[in-house]
């Protein structure tokens, strides 16, 4: 059916991962921290289609429709985390990470 | 062995990655979340040489379209552009970077002999059928009622958050 090696998927799956987790360890800004967490989830839906393509019939279907949640998933994750920058902005009137390495203040 | 969908794969695969590094590197966060968009956009014309057309649509809709646009929003509205004084990486950056090196040298290693391929049977991801995989007898109806709430919850715990926040201002002024 279609022409792309399975494996090339693969390995653009784990490249934008892994720039996702080099993301999200290495960035100060919360902002980039966030969206390292969505470049990995969607890395993560790339490598289940391109491994859905290996299987044959309805069973190539059940990799279509977990994408389908993760992207749900997603989806409140960055309203709540979004709602949760906003709060500690105001608090702190920074969006350096290290700035609220001693939340008890 | 046609010769289209690949210029095409290499095509999206080359914007996704370059987009990625952008966002590793970017100074500012809406310059972030516009390469963001790209990489979404570009995924999701993987998608569409990948046979799922649904999960194209979606990702265009909900990532590209609702999330991203979130993000946007919340970086005007708290003014990201304030914090240049914030050093792009922590102190521990380039140690950390260690950790996904070593990810993508490992599972490389073991992809490398593997030899998977594409199945001829492999159904094309129209709307139709991905719906009936969705709530077919065997499907997912409960997973997706769950789905449901978690939504929910996240938008109540959401409009509470950001509420409180308003009061405190109240009580400041006042």
């Amino acid at each position: 059916m279609t022409a792309i090696s399975a494996l090339n998927v693969q390995f653009l799956a784990l490249l934008l991962f892994c720039i996702g987790l080099a993301t999200t360890l290495t960035r100060r800004n919360l902002f980039f921290i966030l969206m390292g967490v969505e470049i990995m989830l969607n890395a993560a839906n790339l490598s289940f289609v391109g491994f859905s393509r290996t299987f044959a019939a309805a069973a190539s279907m059940e990799g279509l429709v977990v994408p389908v949640f993760v992207i749900a998933l997603a989806a409140s994750e960055a309203c709540i985390g979004l709602a949760m920058i906003i709060l500690v902005f105001h608090s702190r009137e920074s969006v350096d990470s290290d700035a609220y390495s001693r939340m008890k203040e | 062995m046609e010769l289209l969908p690949q210029i095409y794969f290499g095509l999206f695969a080359v914007l996704a990655l370059a987009c990625a590094l952008t966002v590793l590197v970017a100074r500012h966060p809406i310059n972030a979340a516009m390469a963001l968009i790209g990489m979404m956009t570009s995924l999701s014309g993987l998608y569409a040489i990948l046979h799922a057309p649904f999960l194209a649509v979606l990702q265009v809709l909900v990532y590209a379209g609702a999330i991203v646009m979130l993000l946007v929003f919340v970086i005007m509205v708290l003014n990201g552009a304030k914090d240049d004084h914030t050093p792009r990486f922590g102190s521990l950056g380039l140690v950390l970077l260690i950790v996904p090196a070593a990810l993508a040298a490992l599972l490389t290693r073991t992809f490398r002999g593997e030899t998977i391929s594409n199945n001829e049977a492999a159904l094309r991801g129209t709307v139709d059928l991905t719906g009936q995989q969705l709530f077919g007898p065997t499907g997912y109806v409960l997973l997706f009622e769950a789905v449901g709430f978690v939504l929910l919850t996240a938008l109540v715990g959401a409009v509470l958050l950001a509420k409180r926040e308003l009061d405190s201002h109240k009580e400041t002024k006042a």
